[in-house]
């Protein structure tokens, strides 16, 4: 199995390229993926202030806003759009719930902590100029991978959480 | 669908086995190469299904619910990881152990089994009989936890299933353990959860897993998510080390052995064509096995 290790000098990198987020989805893409062939009819909910305590109350996780983006399925069944805060940034995700209201696919559209807490670094918003081993490295293009020690997901599993009271509190009542 | 040029890339992320799961394609159709995504994802839910410690109907959980000396069935994909978690433990001579689940209970790294009997204090991987018709026997109440090996896994069944839908390029990453299908050099930048020093350290690999375990995510607290199975002590407080590895369930497993063995894990990287790479406190890198 061949690999080597390459330790490339940081005070070599230029700072030029802007912080690199990996978009995944848009939430167009996202809901053609998880309700193929449904029409989406958008059913947005503006939460009162009752509300959000009720959630919080029901799923012990905090609601950041009273927006809820949450369409219809013609197919039965929901999808929202809603985003949880990562270690440094907000991560938008999508949720597919069924017409009974359970969890069919979750899909992370967008994500900016790829490179953890490396992107903060000058390093990862910089260009590689990889002298010591021939072509020029860059980020995201000739370096797309990362490996790290595991980093939980347990924002996103709270955000999921947060949004189905959501659907048994708000959205199942409105559309019984 | 997404419309998409000849030979695109695709990539998508799902929250599963505890961490983000990203998968990445090369596809020429892109509702082909979501389709190969979408199985690629299931085969991954599958495993978590199987081999979750936290959920109660995984087969792990009905091994612990059941009387020691009782035969539990399990399903051939947590037998298969069983069978090579048990080889880990007797190649290492007990250093990997998976019966170590109670003392990431007792540190609040994992949380109590619902109506599993307490675990004998000095239960081990021994203890364990897996039958060729996939059967589970535990001797004595124990605690199994699969998290040092099981990711790794569903990494390989998720490859697996993507080749089997015509991928021929393609990126598995569950959460910094990764596998890489189609021919190199790939480039993979090492997060050693230290902070930034003078270089930033980038494996170079061909087709291959590298799987990456450092005990300073749990630096604040004081305490290890990884332990040596034979002295059950917290291993790895100031190393960060990446296997690179044919399979991600091997650069998985041999990260915590590398972690809590060293120079002694020689052999076993040889044997098994890995090569480890070791990050210490003093910033120092150190490489063993197949390449050193």
């Amino acid at each position: 199995m061949q690999s080597r290790l390459l330790l490339i000098p940081v005070a070599a990198l230029v700072a030029a390229a802007p912080v690199r987020a990996t978009v995944y989805l848009s939430v167009e893409q996202a809901q053609a993926l998880m309700f193929p062939g449904a029409t989406l009819t958008p059913a947005f909910v503006t939460l009162t202030p009752e509300q959000m305590k009720a959630i919080e109350k029901d799923s012990d996780v905090n609601v950041l806003s009273p927006q809820l983006k949450v369409w219809k399925s013609s197919t039965g069944g929901w999808f929202i759009a809603d985003q949880v805060v990562g270690k440094h940034d907000f991560i938008p995700f999508a949720l597919a719930l069924d017409e009974h209201g359970a969890v069919k696919d979750v899909e992370i559209l967008e994500y900016r902590e790829t490179y953890g807490d490396q992107v903060r670094n000058a390093a990862w918003r910089a260009q590689f100029t990889g002298k010591a081993h021939g072509a020029p490295l860059k980020v995201g293009d000739d370096i797309k991978n990362i490996s790290g020690a595991t980093l939980s997901s347990r924002h996103i599993t709270d955000g999921v959480k947060r949004l189905l009271s959501t659907y048994a509190l708000v959205l199942a009542q409105q559309h019984a | 669908m997404p419309s998409c040029s000849p030979s695109s890339t695709l990539e998508r992320a799902r929250p599963l086995l505890g961490t983000t799961v990203a998968i990445r394609v090369e596809a020429d159709d892109a509702t082909a190469g979501h389709c190969a995504i979408d199985a690629a994802f299931a085969a991954v839910a599958h495993v978590h299904a199987l081999m979750s410690f936290h959920e109660a109907h995984s087969d792990l959980s009905r091994i612990h619910r059941a009387l020691p000396g009782t035969r539990v069935g399990v399903d051939p994909q947590t037998a298969e990881v069983l069978r090579s978690a048990l080889a880990f433990s007797a190649w290492s001579g007990g250093v990997f152990d998976i019966t170590i689940a109670g003392q990431l209970v007792a540190q609040g790294l994992l949380p109590h089994p619902a109506h599993a009997a307490m675990p004998v204090a000095d239960a081990c991987w021994r203890d364990i009989q897996l039958d060729d018709a996939n059967g589970v026997v535990l001797q004595r109440p124990l605690w199994m936890d699969l998290g040092g090996i099981a990711k790794g896994y569903a990494v390989d069944r998720a490859i697996a299933c993507l080749q089997a839908h015509g991928i021929r390029n393609a990126c598995v990453n569950a959460g910094g353990d990764l596998r890489l299908l189609g021919p190199g050099p790939h480039r993979i930048a090492i997060d050693t959860g230290s902070e930034p020093r003078v270089t930033q350290p980038v494996l170079e690999i061909d087709e291959a897993a590298v799987a990456t375990s450092s005990g300073r995510t749990f630096g604040d607290t004081g305490q290890s998510a990884h332990v040596h199975g034979r002295t059950r002590a917290g291993v790895g407080a100031q190393t960060c080390v990446s296997v690179v590895a044919p399979t991600c369930m091997h650069a998985d497993a041999l990260t915590k052995i590398v972690l809590a063995a060293g120079a002694d894990s020689v052999a076993l990287l040889q044997r098994l064509d890995a090569t480890a790479y070791l990050h210490d406190a003093s910033d120092t890198w150190s490489v063993l096995g197949a390449a050193a």
